[in-house]
């Protein structure tokens, strides 16, 4: 492999020219699939709701600020005025033997819009604020797992031997790996001292924590499939043919494997931000990360279960959020494969 | 009452007094004829550890420890306070103290066999006690440390020997302790799990997973930790005291491991288990309480949730800010918290309501009296203040279950309140006890818990807060505040020697010990808790000691 | 292929030493992880922990006390929980493997049909309501957290809807041995096993789906098309065969680790006793002996799934043989 790389630099740019001439005439390619892209109304639908859940989350501190409520203070023993009476937030039974307190419902109103949690504070100003956190962190996680997996699966598939030998167990190694033991030793170690990974200082409170772990758990899991589909494609003819008129490895990865494998990558956004906000709240549920009384979806989902049987809403609030961005992020992917795909028929 | 768990020559009395709150003698054999059999199904989220009786320290299992295991002397099965009484039991009389305290002999009630058949003998007994420091149980040293020869066993456990300590008479059926000193709480110590009278061919090891034969109504089957535990009847058994050890009414007793607590509140309530170990969530209170509120009991706890703070770190080595933190926090608020007005009370005090020694009294409030009525937030910033410690780092370590992490994030925002830079975090449940402990960690303010290992001041705040406890670092330091104060610690000596001779007297100086700790405020007292007892609708004579809590084998579920 | 066999053994050990190292050396470099004093119980003196610590051997040098411990764990077998005393952790992870496998082999029926099923059909239909919605079933599958799911699934089976006609069949929670009682514990799983086919149905549907209509736009297809082939021959002859490699790398991982205990809340919260509770118990309580024995049970079983992962290849692609 090691003399392909001798090759000129000009040659390949003429090379690269001409490949673009050939296959995009006319248009340049991205103008192309943007063009498309507009014309897809599902995708433009779903472009429209995640820049709405975006704004939204971004203006938090707007409706908190409006709410009149403190979505980071306990509120155990306060009142808001409902229909002109005065309702406390947490509510201790008053039938029975009177066990237990209830924190307030769904008002449908502007105060406890979607009611309190278990700390009588505002679920609907924490959902916002959430919003924030769980979508940098599961965004971030997202794109830091696709980049490495695909450069572990397309190399071990592509190069195979005791490469992908050595990859291939790393990633069994990381699979089979108790990650929560990672995290509670984490949580605890950082609670006297700070990690300093190069230049980056960790506290048990920087995000960049949790996105580092979450990015990395499923790593094997979308780096398998693509290292099998890069198996296979290593093997049919035009990779073959291509090696054999020696091009460069790095052109026949770059031209002909990596736009192969898209496909499965555009697959797993939607997969992966679901999956990263879930594991978050594990995370931030051992100390690590998101710390109370800062909120993501995930926590809220987590003290929302504490409640479950009293007030559903806590967990099915942010529970939906994460549907409605994950389901927008799907459509809009499947706009984004169709347009880039020159194959698809213009619809 | 409480005097009487506390005298030393008070065993005739005692014995005499018989048994109170249970089924009275006469009607115990028509109630047994009534009610006798079936299987009482227990279930619990996790098991405890080790089925050892000498080895275990769990509340969980000490529970279960009261049918099967008999002392000397045990707690009575009594409701409420009686539980706290200690009754003769193997012994068949507390005896008085001899040599000014330092004395004791105990005559062994004769014909009480083991399940396994064999017979209870003086041996069984000295054995038994050897054992305690051969198996390194937890409270070798800080319960029977104070047994002749004690030491040397504590330093050397495999060639421990008490022949000094514990002499036994084989014909006359006598067996004599001798104390290095005096030791009002003896026997509330003979009365624990840990003193429990084993074969005398026990191993000398913990025996883990495989239980020991024992002399009370039951015995236990199988131990699985993962899975159950079952206690049949002991073919050996015959009632000797009802006070102490008596007949129990179920013929089986299952106990099932693994169910989360939700699901556990959902199988008492469908009649597929008797009782539940665990709480009931927060979440199913009301639910039961209210559709279930004949078969839901709640009984005060003899215990406390507190936040110890490290008076040994900034900023809580100023005396005015752990003040502050007195003055600011709403106990009210963390009643609702915990469950509400039914389910936990405000505590000043860090001996709790009903307790040897309990005076009510309450200096860190609005207005400061007997009783805890609104926190001083005005106050509380003013001392502050006056530490010139504001907006220092604040770290508050919490364990990861849902009540303190509720109670660890309002502490933190009283703490952001009162001028700190507060932070909460929460960590692993099973680390947590030990992490806040160790000097070495620095944790400056963490939350924790204590319930009475037996009826005695001393019990919270000798263990709690004497310079005994304080052992930095190490993992096993329970004051966790490191409050080590000579002035304190000689007033606690003073009153464990007054109880030798006067209980009462005793009390009252515990009770001036809890104020005059206070003042220096290494902990804050936060609430005490109570209990909830979900039964299922068929089981009946539920009884709660203060000491052991539910009885097992007094219920019925026939 | 005896030597394939026994280089894939070898590599195994070495996945296996890997993960047990750095389990081991996590675990002691957590403060208040030591378990001498957790060991030595509540309010212990110095004296007792000092002996605990050295009748477990936390005194002895790391290395030594790692190869003690694996020598009991492989060797022996009698290594003992940290926690409850004298368990021994290899008869207990094996005695709790029925129940987990049984959990598992069922969900993965499930999911692997809802998959298929799911993924052929919107490729099938592609763009149209059926497809749409599909899809969208299949992410609300996928953004259900499993607790939440099982929590709701409890709830309305074991509580609210009890009594009622729906529900009134499904047993106490808990696992049922297949050879106690065939019919106890089909009935005892059913809700488990739709709980956690669920997230898996949604992402093996998305993902086959894709690859599907990925698939069907390749020149063979074409050309069976133009053949005359039927458009269901051909969907499932030739497009499903070279879309399933995705599908078969992603049931091999999560096959293999679910088996190991990956399926730690489903097992918790039905109650199940499986080798997954025992992951959640012993990392809950920092047990050591139990985390390093379900560690080393789940990395057995992700490597071997991925094993027999490869060798699929070669039957789904015969163009991977020739290596």
């Amino acid at each position: 492999m090691v003399d392909t790389f001798s090759e000129t630099l000009s040659e390949q740019a003429a090379a690269d020219i001409a490949a673009e001439v050939i296959s995009r005439p006319g248009r340049g390619p991205w103008a192309t699939a943007f063009r498309r892209l507009r014309r897809d109304r599902a995708a433009m639908v779903a472009l429209g709701v995640l820049v709405l859940i975006l704004v939204a989350c971004a203006l938090a501190p707007l409706y908190a600020h409006l709410a009149g409520t403190d979505p980071f203070r306990p509120n155990l023993d306060g009142s808001i005025t409902l229909n002109g009476q005065s309702v406390d937030v947490m509510q201790p039974s008053t039938t029975g033997l009177g066990l237990g307190v209830t924190p307030i419902g769904p008002t449908w109103t502007l105060h406890y819009l979607l009611g309190a949690d278990s700390q009588g504070r505002d679920v609907a100003a924490r959902l916002l604020y959430g919003g924030q956190t769980s979508l940098f962190i599961a965004g971030m996680a997202t794109v830091i797992c696709l980049v490495l997996a695909t450069l572990v699966g397309v190399v071990a598939g592509f190069f195979g031997g005791w490469v992908d030998t050595v990859l291939s167990r790393i990633l069994d190694v990381l699979w089979a790996f108790p990650i929560y033991l990672l995290a509670i030793s984490l949580s605890i170690v950082l609670l006297n001292t700070t990690l300093h990974i190069g230049p980056i200082a960790l506290t048990s409170d920087s995000l960049a924590l949790p996105i580092a772990i979450v990015g990395v758990i499923y790593i094997p899991y979308v780096a398998r499939p693509i290292r099998g589909q890069v198996l296979t494609l290593r093997h049919s003819e035009f990779v073959l043919a291509a090696v054999g008129l020696g091009i460069p490895a790095w052109r026949i990865l770059w031209r002909d494997i990596l736009p192969n494998v898209t496909t499965t990558l555009i697959v797993f956004v939607p997969i992966l931000m679901a999956l990263n906000i879930v594991t978050e709240s594990a995370l931030s549920f051992l100390a690590i990360g998101v710390q109370p009384p800062n909120a993501s979806w995930g926590t809220i989902i987590g003290d929302g279960e504490a409640l479950l049987y009293t007030r559903p809403m806590v967990a099915l609030a942010p529970g939906l959020a994460i549907v409605l961005t994950v389901l927008a992020l799907n459509v809009l992917g499947d706009g984004v494969r169709d347009a880039l795909d020159p194959r698809t028929k213009i619809r | 009452m409480r005097n009487l768990t506390r005298t030393v020559a008070m065993g005739l009395a005692l014995a005499a007094l018989g048994l109170a709150g249970t089924a009275s003698a006469a009607t115990q054999a028509e109630l047994m004829k009534l009610h006798r059999g079936g299987t009482l199904e227990l279930i619990s989220s996790s098991s405890e550890g080790t089925i050892d009786p000498q080895v275990n320290y769990t509340a969980e299992y000490w529970q279960l420890y009261q049918g099967v295991y008999d002392g000397l002397v045990t707690f009575a099965k009594g409701e409420g306070a009686d539980g706290n009484k200690i009754v003769p039991d193997l012994a068949t009389e507390s005896p008085a103290a001899e040599d000014g305290g330092k004395t004791y002999v105990f005559h062994l009630r004769k014909g009480i066999k083991f399940s396994n058949g064999q017979e209870v003998t003086v041996n069984d007994v000295y054995a038994s006690f050897v054992r305690i420091f051969k198996v390194k149980g937890p409270t070798a040293g800080t319960f029977y440390n104070g047994i002749v020869g004690a030491d040397a066993c504590l330093q050397n456990p495999d060639t421990c020997s008490l022949k000094d300590g514990i002499v036994v008479d084989p014909k006359a059926d006598t067996v004599t302790f001798h104390l290095t000193a005096p030791d009002p709480e003896f026997f509330d110590k003979l009365a624990v799990p840990h003193a429990s009278i084993l074969p005398a061919d026990s191993p000398m090891t913990d025996v883990g997973t495989k239980p020991l034969p024992g002399t009370g109504p039951y015995m236990f089957k199988s131990y699985a930790p993962n899975q159950e535990l079952i206690m049949v009847r002991n073919p050996n058994f015959k009632q000797w005291s009802e006070a102490a050890q008596p007949d129990g009414f179920p013929d089986e007793i299952d106990y099932k491991f693994g169910l989360t607590t939700d699901a556990s509140v959902t199988a008492v309530e469908n009649g597929q288990a008797d009782w539940m170990f665990d709480s009931p969530p927060t979440d199913r209170l009301s639910e039961i309480g209210t559709k279930y509120a004949s078969q839901v009991h709640v009984s005060p706890l003899t215990a406390f949730y507190y936040l110890a703070m490290n008076v040994n770190l900034a900023p809580f080595d100023n005396q005015k800010v752990r003040q502050a933190v007195n003055y600011a926090i709403d106990r009210n608020a963390l009643v609702n918290l915990f469950g509400g007005k039914v389910l936990a009370q405000p505590a000043c005090t860090i001996l709790p309501p009903g307790f040897p020694g309990y005076e009510a009294h309450c200096d860190y409030t609005k207005d400061p009296g007997t009783k805890w009525t609104a926190p001083d937030l005005a106050k509380a910033k003013e001392l502050v203040k006056e530490s010139g410690t504001a907006g220092q780092k604040v770290t508050v370590i919490v364990e990861d279950k849902a009540v303190d992490r509720n109670i660890g994030t309002y502490v933190q925002s009283v703490l952001n309140e009162i001028g700190y830079d507060a932070s909460v975090k929460a960590i692993s449940a099973n680390i947590q006890f030990t992490y806040i402990q160790n000097t070495n960690n620095k944790v400056q303010i963490s939350l924790s818990d204590w319930y009475q290992d037996y009826p005695a001041a001393s019990d919270f705040l000798n263990v709690l807060l004497s310079c005994a406890s304080f052992h930095p670092g190490s993992d096993s330091s329970i004051n966790i505040s490191g409050f080590c104060d000579k002035k304190v610690d000689a007033d606690m000596a003073q009153a464990m020697s007054t109880a030798i001779t006067d209980p009462a007297a005793a009390n009252k100086e515990w009770a001036k010990i809890d104020q005059e700790v206070m003042v220096a405020a290494p902990m804050a007292p936060l609430f005490n808790p109570k209990r909830v007892d979900f039964v299922s609708k068929r089981l009946g004579n539920f009884v709660f000691s203060n000491q052991n809590q539910f009885i097992p084998e007094l219920a019925w579920v026939k | 292929m005896i030597a394939a066999v026994l280089q894939r053994l070898v590599q195994m050990a070495f996945v296996m030493f890997g993960i047990s190292v750095l389990v081991f050396l996590i675990f002691f470099a957590t403060p208040g992880a030591d378990p001498a004093a957790r060991l030595a119980g509540r309010n212990a003196s110095p004296e007792t922990v000092q002996q605990i610590r050295h009748e477990f051997g936390f005194d002895r040098p790391l290395p030594v006390q790692y190869a003690i411990m694996m020598k009991k764990l492989f060797i022996t077998q009698d290594l003992t929980s940290f926690v409850n005393r004298g368990e021994k952790v290899v008869p207990e992870i094996l005695a709790a493997a029925p129940a987990t496998l049984s959990l598992v082999a069922g969900a993965a029926l499930l999911w692997v049909l809802g998959g298929l099923f799911v993924g052929v059909i919107s490729a099938a239909t592609r763009g149209s309501w059926l497809d749409r919605s599909l899809m969208i079933l299949a992410l609300i599958g996928i953004s259900m957290p499993v607790f939440w799911l099982a929590s709701m699934a409890n709830l309305v089976t074991q509580s609210a809807y009890h009594d009622s006609w729906a529900f009134s069949w499904v047993p106490e929670l808990g696992y049922t041995p297949l050879t106690k009682n065939p019919l106890r514990w089909f009935q005892g799983l059913v809700i488990p096993w739709l709980t956690l086919a669920t997230l898996y149905v949604g992402i093996y549907g998305r993902v086959l789906r894709a690859n599907l209509i990925e698939t069907l736009q390749e020149d063979y297809i074409r050309t069976a098309r133009a053949k005359g082939l039927s458009e269901t021959r051909v969907l499932l002859r030739h497009g499903l065969r070279t879309s399933l490699a995705a599908f078969v790398t992603m049931f091999g991982l999560d096959f293999g680790s679910l088996v190991g205990g990956a399926a730690l809340l489903t097992e918790v919260l039905f109650g199940i006793n499986g080798v997954g509770r025992l992951t959640y118990i012993a990392l809950g309580n920092l047990d050591l002996p139990m985390i390093l024995a379900s560690v080393m049970y789940a990395s057995f079983f992700v490597v071997g799934a991925n094993a027999v992962v490869d060798i699929l290849y070669a039957v789904i692609d015969p163009r991977v043989r020739k290596e």
